[in-house]
C-alpha cells in the first residue's frame, strides 16, 4: 500500500505548465512578463485550433484564453476542450475586454472558470492564476487520496473476508465436537469438565457468530453481495423463523406472536437474505425483552403491492440519543440483552444493507408505551 | 435410524473428518473410512465401496468436483454429498450436475446437520436399504 500523499503544497506552483492563447502577440508578450517571475512554464499559440492541437502536446495545467479569435472563437475552443477531456479538462480563464463583460456569463457557461479583463493589471493576473492552479493541484490530489482510500478500503475487506473465512470451520468443529462430548457420546465426563465444555461450546458459538457477521459485512462491503431473486411467499418465510426464534424466546419465557395477512401475493426477494434480516429482527427483540412478555410479528400488504414486516417487542427501547447507531457497523447501544446474550453489533448493520440492496426500507422507532418497533418495507421489484 | 453401513468422509482438515465422523455415528453409520485428499479419497472409494461419500470441494492435491467426477465414472450409483464452506452456487451446481446429491455447509450447527443428513438418506433410495 503506498503512503498516503504528504499534505499539499500551496505556495509551490513552480514548473505548471500555463498555454497562452491570443492573437495579439503585444497581449501575448505583456502576459509573458507579468508572469516571469513565478516560474512556470509557458507556451502560445495565436489560434483556437492551433490551441486545440497544443493542449495534447502540452498538457497545461491553465489555459489564459482569448474570446476574441479569428476563426473558431475563445468560447467553442473551450467547449471543445470540455467536450474531450470532460472534468480532467485544465482550468480556462478566459481574456476579455472591458467593453465585452456580457461575455462574462458566456465564459461561465462554455466551462470557463474566471475571466482576466484587458488591460492587465499584473497582481489580478498572478492571483487569479494562483488560485486556479491551486484548486486544479488540490482536485487531483483529493482524487489520487480517494482511489488509495478505496483501494486500501478493498484490502481491508478482502483481508477481513479471508480471516473470517479461514477462521470459520475450524470454529465450526470446535463447536460440535464440544457438543458430542458434552453428550457424552464419547464416554461420560465429571461434573467439571462439563462445566469447562460449556464454556468451550458457548465461546464458540458466539465466535461463529462473530465470524458469520464479519463475513457478511466484508461481503457486502466488497459489493459482492449478490441477490439470488425468486418469487417467494413471505409468510410462510417469517413462520420459519418465528418457529426457530420461538425457541430461544421461550427459554425466557417469551412468547412470539405471528400476525399474518388473509392473503400474501409471492415477492420476488432473495429468500435466505430476508430470512436472515427476519431471524435477526426476532433474535435481537427476543434478546432484549424482558421474561414474560410478547413480540408481535405482522406482515401487511400495502396498497401498492409492497409489503412490511413489523416487530414490536416490550423490552427498554432506543435509547434517546443512540439511534443513530442502531444501523451502523458495531453500533452496540447501551442496553442489554436481558438473559445475558452475546451481541457483535453487527446484525442490523447487516439487516439495512440486505435490505437496501432489495431497494427498501428499514426504521425502528420507540413504542409509545414501552418496547420499540422495527419496521422492513420491501417494494414490488421494479423489472 | 438410517441403515447406512460404511461411509467415506474426504477432507483435508482432521478436525474436520472427526466431527463429520461423529455426526454420522450419531445417525447410525456403524463404519467409517477416512481420506485426507482427492486422490486419497477416489482409492479408498474404489477399496472400500462405502454407501455414502462426504466430499470437501476445497482439498490439496486434488479437489472436490474432479474426485467427484472420479468416483461418479467408477460408479454412477454412487451417493455423494458435497462438504462446503462458503455455499459458492457455482460450485454447488456444477457438483449437482454431476451427479452429486446435495451439499452440506461445514459450520451449520450439529442439529440441524444431523436433522438435514437423516432428510437427505431418507429421501434418496440408494441409501435407504439396509446394507
Amino acid at each position: 500500500m503506498p503512503p498516503i500523499t504528504e499534505e499539499p503544497d500551496l505556495v509551490d506552483l513552480k514548473g505548471r505548465k500555463i498555454l497562452l492563447v491570443d492573437d495579439d502577440r503585444l497581449n501575448l508578450r505583456i502576459l509573458r512578463g507579468m508572469l516571469k517571475g513565478e516560474g512556470y512554464e509557458l507556451t502560445e499559440a495565436d489560434s483556437s485550433e492551433a490551441a486545440l492541437d497544443l493542449y495534447e502536446e502540452f498538457q497545461p495545467d491553465l489555459v489564459l484564453l482569448d474570446v476574441l479569435l479569428p476563426g473558431m472563437s475563445g468560447f467553442d475552443a473551450c467547449r471543445e476542450l470540455r467536450k474531450r477531456h470532460g472534468t480532467q479538462t485544465a482550468p480556462v480563464i478566459f481574456i476579455t475586454a472591458k467593453q465585452e463583460a456580457e461575455s462574462v456569463v458566456e465564459g461561465f457557461t462554455a466551462g470557463g472558470v474566471d475571466y482576466i479583463m484587458k488591460p492587465f493589471r499584473q497582481k489580478e493576473v498572478v492571483a487569479r492564476i494562483r488560485t486556479h492552479l491551486q484548486i486544479r493541484r488540490l482536485m487531483s490530489q483529493q482524487r489520487a487520496l480517494a482511489e488509495q482510500l478505496g483501494r486500501a478500503n478493498a484490502a481491508k475487506n478482502k483481508f477481513l473476508g479471508m480471516a473470517a473465512h479461514d477462521l470459520r470451520n475450524p470454529l465450526a468443529s470446535i463447536r460440535g465436537l464440544a457438543e458430542f462430548l458434552r453428550d457424552g457420546t464419547v464416554g461420560p465426563l465429571t461434573p467439571d469438565q462439563l462445566e469447562l465444555l460449556d464454556l468451550i461450546y458457548q465461546a464458540s458459538q458466539g465466535m461463529v457468530t462473530l465470524v458469520n457477521d464479519l463475513l457478511d459485512v466484508a461481503t457486502i462491503e466488497s459489493g459482492e453481495l449478490k441477490l439470488e431473486i425468486s418469487p417467494v411467499a413471505l409468510d410462510e418465510l417469517i413462520e420459519k423463523s418465528v418457529a426457530l426464534n420461538g425457541m430461544e424466546a421461550a427459554r425466557k419465557n417469551t412468547r412470539i406472536l405471528f400476525t399474518r395477512p388473509a392473503s400474501t401475493p409471492a415477492l420476488s426477494i432473495d429468500a435466505a437474505k430476508i430470512k436472515q434480516v427476519v431471524d435477526n429482527l426476532l433474535s435481537n427483540a427476543t434478546k432484549y425483552s424482558p421474561p414474560g412478555s410478547t413480540v408481535r410479528v405482522a406482515l401487511c400488504s400495502l396498497a401498492d403491492g409492497a409489503s412490511t414486516i413489523t416487530v414490536r417487542d416490550e423490552g427498554p427501547g432506543i435509547p434517546e440519543g443512540e439511534r443513530d447507531k442502531l444501523f451502523k457497523d458495531f453500533g452496540r447501544l447501551s442496553v442489554q440483552p436481558t438473559g445475558g446474550e452475546k451481541s457483535t453489533g453487527l446484525g442490523l448493520a447487516i439487516c439495512r444493507k440486505i435490505v437496501e440492496a432489495h431497494r427498501g426500507t428499514i426504521v425502528a422507532e420507540n413504542l409509545p408505551s414501552r418496547g420499540c418497533e422495527f419496521r422492513v418495507t420491501l417494494p414490488v421489484p421494479t423489472s | 435410524m438410517i441403515s447406512i453401513g460404511k461411509a467415506l468422509i474426504v477432507d483435508d482438515e482432521p478436525h474436520v473428518r472427526k466431527y463429520i465422523g461423529l455426526v454420522l455415528r450419531s445417525i447410525g453409520v456403524t463404519t467409517l473410512v477416512e481420506a485426507a485428499n482427492g486422490v486419497e479419497g477416489f482409492a479408498a472409494y474404489q477399496r472400500e465401496k462405502p454407501d455414502l461419500v462426504l466430499l470437501d470441494v476445497n482439498m490439496p492435491v486434488q479437489d472436490g468436483l474432479e474426485t467427484l467426477r472420479q468416483i461418479r465414472a467408477f460408479d454412477p450409483e454412487a451417493s455423494v454429498v458435497m462438504l462446503t464452506s462458503l455455499t459458492t452456487r457455482q460450485t454447488v451446481e456444477t457438483a449437482v450436475d454431476q451427479g452429486a446429491l446435495h451439499y452440506i455447509r461445514k459450520d451449520t450447527p450439529r442439529d440441524e446437520l444431523i436433522a438435514l443428513l437423516k432428510q437427505l438418506l431418507s429421501e434418496n433410495p440408494d441409501t435407504e436399504e439396509s446394507n
